[in-house]
């Protein structure tokens, strides 16, 4: 496989895989060295990636992997992602441009638990069926649902919360 | 859509049991600026979830350079094993007889001991030769020595 090939076979999952990182990881810094790291062991296994049948759930996995283990190790050595996104005037325009209940769903989304976020990142944002999903992360579909209605009802109860106290 | 059917889908949703076209129904709803009142609350999540859709990786992704630097790396192996070879043959060939095999420095070193040898036994041969030379010389002064006696005997025939 040439270096056209594998772009052409990878790139148009690079925004997803960078979404997902995003999630995870917080830091749109971070997310990008994610996916950078991902690509290049892609393209490192470029042989195995073909032998793969959906080569965007391999990545995706792939993406799921790495981020997990940085927020291991970052937890290991007892240090916080430290996202410095808004220091980024683009950034700082999107907050602004987003309304206040949007911007408090994405905070709601970074206080639920790893396999929540995932989930609800790869079904109601990327919009991807259980059986992707659970190729993905590598759980049954049954504890998907299970992820995903704890997730939906978190981020529910959250706003709602918000809801109300910003109308009472 | 007829808002008792969004109501009972939101509820499947929350139980995480709508399919994806469900799920793109309820979106369509929540985002179409038309909601009923008490379901308001619910807007900025679908919202949400179709803004995080819009995030893009804006840094470009680098497999080239990589790539280039395993090709400069494969390069300069290649040269290198080139070089190394180059020199350790050059060095080879100076070093032992212009390149002869080591079955052929062997034969030519019995060749050169051989003759060494040779040289020796004709040398000493030589030596034996030359005292030959001795025997010839005392051959010719006996022979000498037999003229003289003739010429004795014919002087003492004389002096009879």
């Amino acid at each position: 496989m040439n270096q056209n090939e594998f772009t052409q076979l990878v790139l148009p999952f690079k925004d997803k895989l960078y979404r997902m990182a995003k999630r995870l990881l917080v830091s749109s810094e971070e997310a990008e060295d994610a996916v950078q790291e991902v690509f290049l062991k892609l393209w490192k296994g470029k042989q195995s990636i073909k032998n793969y049948k959906n080569p965007e759930a391999f990545a995706m996995t792939m993406t799921k992997n790495y981020c997990l283990d940085r927020l291991k190790s970052k937890q290991a050595s007892n240090l916080k992602i430290v996202h410095s996104n808004y220091q980024n005037n683009e950034n700082v325009q999107r907050t602004v441009e987003l309304n206040d209940g949007v911007s408090m769903v994405f905070k709601i989304m970074e206080t639920l638990p790893s396999t929540q976020r995932m989930v609800l990142q790869l079904r109601d944002v990327e919009q991807f069926e259980f059986h992707e999903i659970s190729e993905m992360l590598d759980i049954n579909e049954t504890a998907i649902r299970v992820n995903l209605s704890r997730a939906r009802k978190t981020v529910r109860e959250e706003l709602l919360k918000q809801y109300n106290y910003g109308i009472s | 859509m007829e808002l008792a059917n969004i109501e009972k889908l939101l509820d499947a949703y929350f139980e995480g049991e709508t399919s994806l076209t469900e799920e793109a129904l309820l979106r369509d709803y929540f985002t179409s600026g038309n909601v009923a009142p008490h379901l308001q609350g619910y807007i900025p999540m679908f919202e949400g979830f179709s803004e995080a859709k819009e995030e893009r990786l804006e840094k470009e992704i680098t497999i080239l350079q990589p790539k280039k630097n395993t090709s400069f790396r494969s390069w300069s192996i290649a040269a290198s094993v080139v070089v190394l070879l180059g020199i350790s043959s050059f060095w080879y060939f100076n070093n032992n007889a212009k390149g002869l095999t080591a079955e052929q420095e062997e034969a030519l070193m019995a060749y050169n001991e051989a003759k060494q040898t040779m040289l020796l036994l004709s040398e000493s041969l030589n030596k034996g030769a030359s005292k030959v030379s001795y025997i010839d010389e005392f051959i010719q002064n006996t022979a000498t020595i037999n003229i003289i006696n003739q010429f004795n005997e014919t002087k003492n025939k004389i002096l009879k």
